[in-house]
């Protein structure tokens, strides 16, 4: 893991909250994405713990005292069956290979190390999930689920998805959120608006 | 949990504000015209008219290229220079409105000169702007390139202010060729100012229908003040027509602010629309070329006698 440093340095996205940048509708979406973080309804208690281990290693956030919650998204996409709209050809639909792929990571943990995804290093996790994520697998826990195709497009997507949804990765990475009502005016290379972050920290940006 | 509104019912209310904009912009119309007490010499009247227009086009082209330059944020130092040159275009122009006879003397002159032959520049300048991105001269860099209407009405600006002097010179040539020659190129300036008006409406897909006024009226206007370097007898089409386009000027803004309103987040969220919404400063051009228009149709009808 490369250290990460934002380089805006003083920039709060949550400080447009009451400028005209947003109106009602816009405070509505963010304050119930900060708010109301869903309960666990799909995922066992058994899976929510193994996918949080690997939550951890996907986007890890040792610097924040309260990390942006994936876990909970993840369980209530599964829970409503919101997928994308389509189905991956070499894949079964999304509930199923969350499923299938979370008990596979699981029995691969087991076979290699005795013990729980939970339990292991942080090392030999992250050895796990890139061998996960180049196809070296038993395929007796994976059967026709791709194990590279699951990674990359169910769990590594997701993970980013959610992390990147959240106002908190919003200002460590200088973007102002939904441009609702107010968007931007300065649209070329090198310009911006005064209500936009600015980097004030080029050698973090360059890090 | 916030209270969530409902959004706004559709009402299209575009008539009664359509129909109320340009019976206001008549009004102040027909209140200006009434407030201007026109003097008895013809050309004394056409430098007056002639300052009054250059001035309400110096002021719309200060606050749009001021408005846009701010846009830009100045990253060129040269930006500085079209709002500069136009208040100063503004001043010189003020001043022969109230002071024609003033006209003659050098320093608006110089003003009015240094004024005209910065708008050429200028002109370079936002030629290259237009030229220098890819695609070079296509209808996308046109849009949202340098305009090139405005460094060109800088300099209209100068050659109004000179033309305005050399009205009361009593030289041999202003009863003959001189008001002819204003005719034609105020005929001009009117097609320029419509191509930029109609290049930008057309961008914005004519979707209120009240955006094809400005590319209808003032053509005419354009093409009877044109006529009138032929025959004098088309000056009594262009008054009206001339007329209408001032009060164009007079309803633009008041339709672009209505504009405004219709944007997203309307002027709630006026610090992005004042850019991007329509141009709240550029109608009025229309407003000051007819200005300088109507004052000089009575030297054109002098002509004939």
């Amino acid at each position: 893991m490369t250290d990460f440093r934002t380089p805006y340095l003083t920039y709060e996205v949550l400080d447009k909250w009451d400028t005209p940048s947003w109106n009602d509708q816009t405070r509505a979406a963010i304050g119930q994405r900060l708010r109301e973080v869903p309960q666990r309804r799909f995922l066992s208690e058994e899976q929510w713990s193994l996918l949080q281990a690997i939550v951890d290693r996907l986007m890890p956030q040792p610097d924040r005292e309260e990390p942006v919650p994936i876990v909970p998204w993840i369980d209530a996409l599964l829970h409503h069956n919101h997928t994308p709209g389509y189905r991956y050809a070499d894949m079964p639909p999304m509930r199923e290979a969350w499923v299938h792929g979370l008990k596979a990571i699981g029995a691969e943990a087991r076979n290699r190390h005795g013990a729980l995804f939970e339990q292991l290093s942080a090392d030999d996790q992250d050895e796990l999930l890139r061998d996960v994520e180049h196809n070296r697998v038993e395929s007796r826990y994976w059967g026709d689920l791709p194990a590279g195709g699951f990674f990359r497009h169910h769990l590594l997507k997701e993970v980013v998805g959610i992390y990147y949804s959240h106002p908190h990765a919003w200002s460590e990475i200088g973007y102002g959120g939904p441009a609702s009502p107010r968007g931007y005016a300065r649209l070329g290379p090198d310009e911006r608006d005064p209500w936009e972050a600015e980097e004030l920290d080029f050698e973090g940006a360059d890090a | 949990m916030l209270a969530r509104s409902q959004p706004e019912p559709s009402r299209r209310p575009l008539l009664a504000v359509g129909v109320a904009g340009v019976a206001a912009a008549a009004a102040l119309g027909w209140l200006l015209q009434r407030a201007w007490r026109p003097s008895a010499n013809r050309n004394y009247r056409a430098a007056e008219a002639l300052g009054a227009g250059t001035a309400v086009l110096c002021l719309s082209v200060a606050l749009d290229s001021g408005i846009e330059h701010y846009r830009g944020q100045f990253k060129d130092r040269a930006m500085f220079v079209g709002p500069t040159m136009a208040a100063l275009g503004l001043a010189a122009a003020t001043w022969i409105a109230f002071r024609p006879e003033d006209s003659r003397k050098a320093l608006p002159r110089i003003a009015f000169a240094t004024v005209g032959v910065t708008g050429l520049i200028g002109l370079g300048f936002h030629t290259y702007n237009i030229l220098k991105r890819p695609g070079e001269l296509d209808a996308l860099n046109l849009f949202y390139g340098a305009p090139l209407g405005a460094p060109a009405a800088l300099t209209l600006v100068g050659l109004y202010g000179v033309i305005a002097g050399e009205m009361l010179s009593g030289r041999d040539y202003v009863r003959k060729r001189l008001p002819r020659h204003t005719a034609g190129l105020i005929a001009f300036s009117l097609m320029g100012t419509i191509a930029e008006a109609g290049l930008l409406h057309f961008r914005g897909n004519f979707q209120n229908p009240v955006m094809y006024a400005p590319v209808t009226i003032p053509p005419l206007a354009a093409l009877s003040i044109g006529a009138a370097m032929l025959t004098p007898r088309a000056t009594i089409v262009a008054e009206p027509l001339l007329k209408a386009t001032a009060v164009l000027g007079i309803a633009g803004p008041m339709f672009h602010a209505y504009g405004i309103h219709r944007n997203m987040g309307g002027w709630r969220n006026w610090s992005q629309m004042i850019l991007q919404g329509p141009p709240l400063p550029a109608p009025p051009a229309f407003l000051g070329i007819a200005v300088a228009g109507l004052g000089l149709l009575p030297t054109l009808a002098e002509e004939r006698a």
